[in-house]
């Protein structure tokens, strides 16, 4: 199988990686990075589970070979936040408890961080808009939203 | 003050700090940094990866497993079929009906046959693919009504019956030739997927002095210690089974689906030496994991002319598929609850679990509960439509209320806040008004409102034994460490613990940590299922309390000078009532044990009250307490396309105490659209017993786009036994939705729809009767 060198940027850390043409980005992430954040919940592009961030986009990592984040910025869960200072949409996660079992929400965290990063006041329809590629079947979703809207409130009032 | 006294105490308290707070969950940070470890998270390098051959065919003999092309394969450790299983080929949970690998027969697709592993998963996969199966093919059933024909083929020698039961109360004929309105209907429900977002997955390696460890995604560590023990020749004993963080269960965790997994694994593990990982597909997963039963139920209901009930006569029939799994006890909840939460005199019910050759149904959330209030709250509705009354009027008319009986003939006690459930719920609705405009809608678009009530009978009643042991450990710095084999999959019941725990102990729940469910450290505690963590286990991690709050007060008595019965703890303060500087930590007085030696390891064991009742004719207390509820729900009905928009749901429960109030919101918030999916959309489709739609593309969830509007409403009628009068409140969010949502389209469209899911198909066909 033909080997390939691609150089991406993975939560602000410069890569170089030799992988093959068939290597999903999924893999790469969780077996080679390390980046275990990053969950695979059907491999098929279906339930979002393994979405990161790919210069400003959600993706599903199960669905973009490695060779195509070539030179691309990556952002998974553990490029988010810390535990010291949690990012705003982690902090109002934490507060409504929204997470439930845990396996969608590296996933709802980079959702609605990115939205945040795009659009600092969005309406709730867009708030759902922007989940809506990841399936959570534990909260109905509607504390994720609530943590969401209460991120965005949150950040605007910072940035004023 | 003696411990009964103290418990009796914290159950009327009117003030908790921690409990009824909606606090954190103490796994929350971490879950939102993504860290915790699921099984797959946990593989070792030299992890072989294991693959299973399934079953392609419904039912057939078969007449040859051809492995040599998959040994051949480069890269293949090993290829293993029922024959290379040192103990039992065992993998039932109840009827001694399921092989682990086939064993000359395939009753079901999916069945796993082979196991091939090796180090490159995708080597794996092809190899599997490569394992020759010769089918003999068989005439199969796949009907529960046609299985139970006595010409009917038959899935196993002992005949498709997996169980039969009946209630009887008072006298039905009777009832029937007093009634003045008689009706009868059949109602069908489908095949429902749990979709936990982590599939199945176990692991399993070989330690150096030859016990297996598994680590896998799971409900219950000690069922599957048991299984796996059993299917590798040796005892329990040598057999350690850790839960690692679980993305969701609903049910088939709890039961058959994780002891195939880390048996499968440790068959390997053992065999060649090296750690194991089996982890299903998600087409893998929604083909053989066990699913919600399909029920067939008809009901026949008698009522006087005034709207009072008088008789019920009702035949449940569910589809367990192949292999019984927990179907027989899902059987039992259906039957007790079949009538609904009302009170009628003559009673009939029939039930039986069947088996097919369809996948195997077993245990999902709800129990067999969703199914019959499904039934049920359709049949008050089309009553109430020929009785020609306000639906809601006809229940209030019969609900269960205290001091009347339920269907078994048990007298439902003051904790009973059904009428309160209704009463907010159509307040919060404005049910009269929104009934009386949505039926004046004209046009193609046309809004509906439904209601439907319910009953739901906590823990385990007649399913089995009820205990459960929590340990608590003080550690020197005074921060408490709780350990249960009770796990945590989702629901934040296991935080729940610690702050029934840290209420009983006087602390900040911040003090709390949660340890990882082992069977190294933990006592066997029976399952995680039935909502029962907080209700038993919750009683159990009070009792752990108490017993170190007891070894902390008689030593800070000492320090104090004074009698323990007099002192208290509050916020992490020991202090006297009358001598407010007697005062010490909490700390100090952890400190002042750990130099005694004073032991603050403590172990709590809840065994809740054998449930009495007559079992001919299950008569009796079926269940030790309720958890009621009322869900109204409104939708608009697109009358050309038949698509139905949920627009709002009003759910309304008596959780009795809500030890978490934010959590429980999260279970309603969370059940209610999981009910959703199965009231408009989930139906996991079988073509003559062949998963046609075994994809979360083609099984649609709902996403965040498809919900309503929600309002969640709790009451507090606190219940005999959970800790400080809790109630389960994580099964009975999916037991009305489909009900009120399946009464809101009648209400819209003029006519029902009798089966689940409600398709836009069924709803436009239903929709052209209803108003020509």
């Amino acid at each position: 199988m033909a080997k390939h060198t691609v150089r991406l940027n993975v939560n602000g850390k410069d890569h170089a990686l030799i992988v093959d043409s068939t290597d999903r980005l999924l893999d790469v992430l969780r077996d080679r990075l390390n980046l275990k954040g990053v969950k695979e919940g059907c491999g098929t592009g279906d339930c979002g589970a393994c979405t990161v961030i790919m210069d400003g986009q959600l993706v599903n990592s199960c669905l973009v070979l490695a060779v195509q984040a070539r030179d691309k910025r990556i952002t998974t869960i553990e490029g988010v936040g810390t535990r010291e200072k949690p990012h705003p949409v982690q902090k109002a996660m934490m507060k409504y408890n929204a997470a439930q079992c845990g396996f969608c929400i590296p996933a709802m965290v980079l959702a609605g961080k990115n939205l945040l990063d795009h659009n600092p006041t969005p309406s709730k329809q867009e708030i759902k808009e922007s989940i809506s590629g990841v399936l959570c079947r534990c909260t109905g979703y509607y504390k994720l939203i609530t943590a969401i809207q209460e991120a965005a409130k949150e950040m605007v009032g910072v940035r004023a | 003050m003696t411990k009964a006294e103290l418990v009796q105490k914290l159950r009327e308290a009117d003030s908790f700090v921690v409990v009824g707070k909606s606090v954190q969950r103490l796994d929350a940070l971490d879950k939102v940094l993504g860290v915790p470890l699921y099984t797959s998270d946990l593989v070792p390098k030299d992890a072989l990866s294991v693959k299973v051959v399934r079953s392609t065919v419904a039912h057939a003999l078969i007449k040859r497993i051809d492995t040599e092309p998959a040994k051949r394969m480069l890269g293949v450790s090993v290829v293993l079929t029922a024959r290379d299983i040192p103990g039992l080929n065992e993998a039932f949970a109840l009827l001694p009906d399921r092989p682990l690998l086939a064993n000359g027969k395939v009753r079901c697709q999916g069945e796993a046959i082979a196991i091939v592993a090796a180090q490159d998963p995708q080597v794996a996969e092809d190899a599997a693919d490569r394992v020759a199966v010769e089918y003999e093919s068989l005439p199969s059933v796949f009907s529960p009504v046609e299985a139970m024909k006595p010409d009917s083929i038959r899935v196993h020698d002992t005949g498709n019956v997996a169980k039969y039961l009946k209630v009887r109360k008072g006298d039905v004929k009777e009832g029937f030739r007093q009634a003045e309105v008689i009706i009868e209907n059949t109602y069908k429900t489908q095949f429902q997927d749990p979709v936990p977002m982590e599939p199945e997955v176990g692991m399993a390696w070989v330690e150096r002095d030859g016990t297996v460890t598994c680590v896998g995604s799971m409900q219950t560590p000690y069922y599957v210690q048991t299984g796996v023990a059993k299917v590798l020749g040796v005892s329990p004993d040598k057999v350690r089974v850790i839960q690692a963080t679980t993305g969701g269960a609903f049910g088939p965790k709890s039961d058959e689906m994780p002891v195939d997994t880390c048996a499968l694994s440790a068959l390997v593990a053992q065999k060649m030496g090296k750690p194991a990982i089996l982890a299903y597909t998600r087409q893998e997963s929604m083909i053989a994991r066990t699913k919600r039963h399909p029920f067939v139920i008809t009901l026949k209901t008698g009522a006087m002319n005034d709207g009072r009930l008088i008789a019920s006569e009702a035949l449940v029939v569910s589809d367990t598929g192949a292999y019984a799994s927990l179907g027989p006890l899902v059987i039992i909840r259906a039957c007790f609850h079949a009538t609904g939460p009302y009170v009628i005199p003559h009673v009939k019910t029939d039930a039986y679990c069947m088996y097919t050759n369809n996948t195997m149904a077993g245990s999902f959330r709800g129990f067999g509960s969703p199914q019959v209030h499904f039934a049920a709250e359709c049949q008050m509705d089309e009553l109430a439509k020929k009785l020609d009354v306000d639906p809601l009027d006809l229940r209030l008319k019969n609900m269960l209320r205290p001091g009347t009986l339920t269907a078994t003939s048990q007298i439902v006690d003051d904790a009973c806040g059904l009428e309160e459930c209704t009463k907010r719920a159509i307040e919060a609705s404005d049910w009269y008004a929104k009934r009386a405009e949505f039926g004046r809608d004209q046009g193609v678009f046309r809004r509906g409102i439904g209601i439907a009530l319910m009953y739901h009978g906590n823990s385990l009643g007649p399913e089995g034994n009820d205990y459960a042991y929590v340990h608590l450990l003080v550690k020197p710095d005074a921060r408490v460490v709780l350990r249960t084999a009770l796990t945590e999959y989702g629901t934040g019941a296991v935080s729940g613990l610690a702050q029934i725990a840290a209420e009983t102990l006087g602390l900040p729940i911040d003090l709390f940590e949660l340890d990882r469910p082992d069977t190294a450290s933990c006592r066997e505690t029976g399952p995680t299922v039935a909502s029962r963590v907080i209700v038993i286990g919750g009683r159990a991690a009070q009792l752990a309390a108490l017993k170190v709050r007891e070894k902390i007060l008689n030593v800070a008595s000492e320090l104090l000078q004074c009698d323990h019965s007099n002192l208290s703890i509050k916020n992490g303060i020991i202090h006297h009532p009358h001598h407010p500087r007697r005062t010490i930590t909490f700390q100090n007085a952890v400190e002042e044990c750990y130099k005694k030696n004073v032991s603050l390891n403590e172990t709590g064991f809840y065994s809740a009250p054998k449930c009495e009742f007559e079992n001919e004719n299950s008569q009796g207390t079926t269940y030790l307490q309720y958890t009621y509820g009322a869900v109204v729900a409104e939708i608009q009905v697109d009358t050309e396309l038949g698509i139905v928009n949920p627009l709002k749901i009003t759910a309304a429960y008596d959780a009795g105490r809500a030890i978490n109030p934010l959590s429980v919101e999260g279970q309603i918030e969370g059940g209610t659209i999981q009910a959703l999916g199965y009231g408009l959309t989930e139906q996991l489709i079988h073509v003559d017993g062949i998963v046609a739609n075994p994809t979360l593309g083609d099984y649609y969830i709902p996403t965040s786009l498809d919900i309503p509007e929600i309002q969640t409403i709790i009451v507090e009628y606190p219940g005999a036994v959970g800790p400080f009068g809790a109630k389960a409140m994580g099964e009975p969010p999916v037991d009305l939705p489909a009900a009120a949502l399946a009464n809101a389209i009648a209400h819209a469209t003029g006519s029902r729809v009798f089966e689940l899911p409600l398709t836009a198909e069924r709803v436009l066909f239903a929709a052209k009767k209803g108003r020509p």
